[in-house]
């Protein structure tokens, strides 16, 4: 099983598969493949910390898997889809930069990150390329919460930016100790619930939840 | 000997076009015509008497030969059943797959001037879509190709096929991106409708508007060749699994049964691709080919990081 794993780069294939579902993020129009993209990210990202938990043989690793599969995986991608169902969030994105635009800057972003760490810093843990891909993908979280003019798209933002240094941390450290991934784990749930409860406040004061309609000053 | 398997994409190439025509009329729920069509409707073309504009001058003459013959030439460097021409034989100087591109492009720019000499409105139009889109496939098909070049160490598609076994992650975001390349540049359905002659739609048919006789059938021909070569090109890129590496009489036949399956895998994922897709708006192009663009970048990218 171990070497089977080696001899077919499953890691590599599935970080490589990480990073092309955030860089897809930026051409999708509909806000229901964008939580799918989500949802494509988050259990690649739960199959990568099993597949290394399967390597290293750790009992954590597995809980942390799991954990990242109901959270990430089900739990907050069925609460986004709740909340564009039922509050009428008007189906497409529409972001400042065009599409083809934000494609070649998360493309630079991912160059950047490349040549930057190109020697390479000391890891501890399991793999450099994951390191590299896990900044390259926050990046592009980053850049999608800058560019985006609904509350629901700049969440994904967050989330994506979050499964990214969720990865980063892994790969250095082989994840974190069972009590604060589960910490981490209910924070960001608590997040998404409470971005989620703004998103309708904002759409129930402004008929809208387009953001750029908070920058008016009223009185 | 095995400088000679060029014969085989000459005289094939109609098959391929026919079988991928009667796959997506199996795909559509009708009979479709059979798959030797091509080859009746060449030989019928060249049996034709050709009607020749007064306005044109010899470009438009010379352009089928040119076209005809450039793909012929690239036909030459491509490794299709045995890798061992291009590293022993004659073209070894040539058989370098940066020049194959711009063999292709010889071509094109042919046939886009011979499209602006009959000057029909048509003919322009044609021509100056098809720049359009190759301004943006060719540098995407060079990506794909330094990725598999630079996996193999040498830009040698011999040396490149040799490879065997290749499955990695930047060959992977490369393969995907070398179909979308692959898909425009044959001009199949996503980009370009090979069966209409909707004056709104089509690039590559605007081009081939003025030509009859015995000269449409050239371009028509060349074109099988390119889209066979293209195909070809792929599975020598990306599965080269099965290519004999020597001239043995045996390890022929089994590369020639292991390469035709291979060809008609690309030639029913194209009827695929072309049944499933509806035909794109040409100012929705860039956005298709910058993604797979940005796709091809990220392969490389990959390859350089990872190392594999």
């Amino acid at each position: 099983m171990k070497n089977w794993i080696d001899l077919l780069y499953v890691i590599d294939f599935i970080s490589v598969g990480i990073l092309l579902s955030a860089v897809v993020l930026n051409t999708l129009k509909r806000l229901e493949s964008c939580i799918k993209a989500y949802i494509f990210n988050s259990w690649l990202l739960s199959i990568l910390v099993f597949f290394v938990a399967i390597k290293t043989g750790n009992l954590h690793l597995y809980i942390a898997a799991f954990l990242t599969l109901a959270t990430k995986g089900i739990l907050i991608p069925m609460f986004l889809s709740k909340i564009v169902r039922q509050m009428k969030v008007t189906r497409t994105v529409e972001p400042y930069l065009s599409n083809s635009l934000s494609l070649t800057i998360s493309g630079i972003l991912v160059t950047i990150v490349y040549t930057s760490l190109r020697e390479g810093i000391l890891v501890t843990g399991f793999s450099v390329h994951v390191l590299k891909i896990s900044i390259a993908v926050a990046l592009i979280g980053l850049f999608i919460m800058i560019t985006r003019r609904k509350a629901i798209t700049q969440v994904l933002g967050l989330l994506f930016m979050e499964n990214g240094l969720f990865l980063a941390g892994f790969s250095l450290t082989f994840g974190m100790p069972i009590i604060i991934e589960l910490g981490i784990l209910f924070d960001m749930l608590m997040g998404v619930i409470i971005l989620g409860v703004f998103i309708v406040q904002i759409r129930r004061n402004f008929s809208s939840v387009d953001l750029d309609s908070l920058t008016t000053l009223k009185g | 000997m095995e400088n000679l398997q060029f014969i085989i994409i000459i005289i094939f190439s109609p098959l391929i076009q026919g079988i991928i025509r009667k796959f997506k009329a199996g795909l559509q729920g009708r009979v479709g015509a059979g798959i030797l069509q091509p080859y009746y409707d060449i030989i019928r073309l060249l049996k034709k008497e050709m009607v020749l504009s007064t306005v044109t001058s010899w470009i438009f003459k010379i352009t089928p030969y040119i076209v005809f013959i450039s793909t012929i030439v690239a036909a030459m460097m491509v490794p299709v059943i045995t890798t061992k021409i291009t590293t022993k034989s004659s073209f070894s100087i040539m058989g370098d797959v940066i020049a194959l591109i711009y063999i292709f492009a010889l071509g094109k720019c042919f046939m886009a001037l011979a499209a602006l000499d009959a000057g029909t409105a048509f003919g322009g139009e044609g021509s100056s879509r098809e720049m359009i889109v190759s301004i943006l496939v060719e540098p995407m098909i060079m990506l794909c190709i330094f990725t598999t070049a630079i996996a193999a160490g040498s830009t040698n598609l011999a040396r490149i096929a040799e490879q065997g076994y290749i499955f990695t992650p930047s060959h992977v975001l490369a393969l995907f991106a070398f179909m979308v390349a692959v898909v425009a540049d044959t001009g199949r359905i996503p980009v370009d409708n090979p069966d209409t002659h909707l004056e709104l739609t089509m690039i590559h048919e605007g081009m081939l508007l003025e030509y009859s006789g015995k000269y449409l059938a050239l371009m028509e021909w060349s074109h099988y060749m390119k889209q066979m070569l293209l195909f070809t090109l792929a599975v020598d890129m990306f599965f080269p699994v099965g290519i004999a590496h020597n001239i043995e009489p045996s390890s022929l036949i089994v590369s020639s049964g292991v390469y035709s399956l291979k060809i008609l895998f690309m030639a029913g994922m194209m009827a695929i691709i072309e049944s499933t897709r509806a035909k794109m708006r040409f100012f929705q192009l860039p956005s298709l080919l910058g993604g797979s663009f940005v796709l091809a970048v990220l392969s490389l990218l990959t390859f350089i990081m990872i190392g594999k």
